[in-house]
């Protein structure tokens, strides 16, 4: 099942079909005998297993898509390194191009952000069964009525209340904010290392490194900051005459002119 | 294209009396949706007129209605929006009847925009004094300089508004008045969930990264509610027979919301960091090129807009604006909205130019 939380690309049509599709799975488990049916005895236990079971669901296939910091995080999968390896893109590199010392490092970091994604999976199960308590218990007190659209309408909005306030209570606490932070520092860390797997390989081939096109970039930031700068600076101020040619018409055109063409037609001249 | 299944054999019965009308709804909603998939944003004319780096100023051109009083408009002080790194500036524009522009330049006031770009790989060692200094006040002194004026207006938005803040604090005497809108100062007030999540960040660890894609960004804020963004909103357009027009705006919204920009590694972890792991903007232990950023050194006529709804700044985040600075003449305002809303819904389209225009007449 698709949901835009996984893919954050402009696909309104595709982002609507997933939850359209959603909110029929929800109806199906509205629907489940005792969740407001004539004549049967309400069994909400049944549509509380039933509606935390599907949510749950939702946030764990949700989560690889996650903030950035998380995104980078598959081997929660269960697809192993390969899949982690695999996030970074195409690089024909991973802990088996590397030396053994390097290697280990990475391995560790996948087993690192392995253990913290089954940390994060313990809070999905938690709000998800929090969120369906507060929605039975909610539901219990509206229930009643033929069933319309409208009706249905109005129990998703309700649903969607009792997930919200559920996540809401989550994520705001400590634990699950340091849980956060440090899946985001062990892919972020495993994403550095990689990177310096390959310098270490663009090297052996000659190849210019991350680091010496990022020092280029800087050099040639400092000359097009300079260059602002005086451009700036010679056009807030307006030309002034050169002494040497004042009173002969100078000011026509500015003294440093002919010397920067002669020193372009310089430039141009072919060597011999 | 995947197409829509609905398994409604499980609706049998009564319950399921509405499946078939349900059905019709999503056939004929997603049949509109893919309709409006081709709809334009960004509505008034412009014309970039300085760029440094992968930054664009855009000067718009006036309204035709407003090109009567073109003398008149030439003479007035000109208005600088700088929105925020994270977000395209063209919701302040995305359509005629929602465009905050559209409405200051019907006022007959000469707007200028901010539009950072894509920063690439060679944009990654960006920081936050290349863009107060450089990016933003490169704009301001172009602006000055071509007008022949002293000073400007300037209309910060969002983290746009926190760079403003910083620069007028450090160049008091080009910045007449200053507007912002959804501008957070306290970083560390209790509601600020995105705040929580980011304070133990490795920020070194970010800044070595790289970039950080736009699309990774998005998810964060998504990341906030995310049956409500991912789910509820597209579930609802199920509720009504809206027409065409209104879907067309959501579609609009939409394109803005996925097209989000990269961010510059260390930019952003600087914004991270100083922001919203250390709170320096309002502790007054921010530094900017070496200078020293005291929000008391404002001492102009400050409108602060901000929403009462928003899940991204919180309005005490930005209320706090108030006991900081050093002006006199400060205006603060929180609208019954959501963050979103105040760049784009119909009471943020209504209310927010109408209030600026007449705060700012009152300030010549």
């Amino acid at each position: 099942m698709q949901n835009p939380f996984m893919s954050t690309a402009f696909k309104p049509d595709l982002a609507f079909t997933g939850a359209a599709e959603r909110f029929f799975e929800l109806l199906k488990s509205f629907s489940l005998p005792g969740a407001g049916a004539a004549g049967a005895a309400p069994d909400w236990s049944a549509l509380a297993g039933s509606l935390a079971g599907q949510f749950e669901q939702w946030l764990k296939s949700s989560q690889s898509a996650g903030p950035w910091f998380t995104a980078a995080s598959a081997p929660g999968s269960g697809a192993g390194f390969g899949a982690a390896a695999a996030s970074f893109g195409p690089l024909p590199l991973g802990a088996g191009a590397a030396p053994q010392q390097d290697a280990q490092r990475s391995w560790d970091l996948v087993a690192r952000l392995a253990q913290l994604q089954a940390q994060l999976a313990s809070y999905w199960g938690e709000i998800a069964h929090d969120a369906a308590q507060r929605f039975v218990t909610r539901m219990g007190a509206a229930a009643g009525g033929a069933p319309t659209l409208d009706g249905a309408l109005k129990l998703y909005e309700l649903w969607v209340n009792c997930a919200e306030e559920s996540y809401a209570a989550t994520v705001r606490k400590e634990e699950f904010c340091r849980l956060q932070a440090q899946l985001a520092n062990a892919s972020a860390a495993l994403l550095v290392e990689q990177r310096r797997h390959a310098e270490t390989l663009v090297r052996a081939f000659g190849l210019p490194s991350r680091n010496e096109v990022d020092a280029l970039y800087a050099q040639l930031k400092e000359l097009r900051t300079q260059l602002a700068e005086l451009t700036e600076a010679r056009r807030a101020k307006p030309p002034q005459p050169d002494r040497a040619t004042a009173g002969r018409g100078a000011g026509k055109r500015p003294a440093s002119t002919p010397a920067r063409d002669r020193r372009s037609r310089r430039a141009r001249k072919p060597r011999a | 294209m995947r197409p829509f299944s609905a398994d409604a054999s499980f609706l049998a019965g009564a319950a399921g009396a509405f499946v078939p009308e349900l059905t019709l709804r999503v056939a004929d909603t997603l049949a509109r949706l893919r309709q409006a998939r081709d709809v334009t944003v960004g509505c008034s004319a412009k014309r970039a007129v300085w760029s440094f780096g992968k930054t664009t100023l855009y000067e718009y051109l006036p309204l035709r209605e407003a090109a009567r009083d073109a003398p008149q408009r030439s003479a007035a002080r000109p208005l600088l929006i700088c929105f925020a790194l994270v977000n395209r500036p063209y919701v302040l524009d995305l359509q005629p009847d929602r465009s905050l522009v559209r409405r200051l330049l019907d006022a007959g006031l000469s707007v200028y925009l901010i539009d950072w770009g894509d920063p690439d790989d060679a944009d990654r060692c960006l920081d936050l004094e290349d863009y107060v200094e450089r990016h933003l006040g490169g704009c301001v002194r172009h602006i000055l300089v071509s007008r022949g004026t002293s000073s400007l207006d300037l209309l910060g938005v969002c983290q746009g508004g926190v760079l403003s803040l910083c620069y007028t604090a450090l160049h008091r005497r080009e910045v007449a008045n200053l507007v912002t809108l959804t501008t957070p100062v306290d970083f560390h007030t209790p509601d600020n969930l995105l705040s929580k999540w980011v304070r133990e960040l490795d920020t070194e660890l970010l800044r070595q990264s790289g970039n950080v894609p736009g699309e990774a960004l998005n998810g964060l804020f998504l990341a906030l509610m995310p049956f409500r963004l991912t789910q509820q909103k597209y579930v609802r357009l199920l509720a009504g027979n809206s027409d065409q027009r209104v879907l067309e705006d959501f579609v609009r919204m939409e394109r803005w919301i996925f097209d989000s920009p990269p961010q510059a590694a260390v930019a952003l972890a600087e914004f991270v960091r100083w922001f919203y792991q250390e709170n320096r903007l309002i502790r007054g232990t921010l530094r900017i090129g070496g200078k020293r950023v005291d929000l008391a050194a404002i001492v102009q006529p400050v409108l602060n807009l901000y929403a009462l709804g928003d899940h991204i700044v919180p309005p005490a985040a930005s209320a706090a604006m108030e006991r900081c600075l050093g002006s006199r003449d400060y205006t603060g305002c929180g609208i019954d909205t959501g963050h979103i809303g105040m760049y784009a819904s119909r009471k943020g389209a209504d209310e927010i130019p109408s209030r600026i225009i007449s705060w700012l007449r009152e300030r010549p």
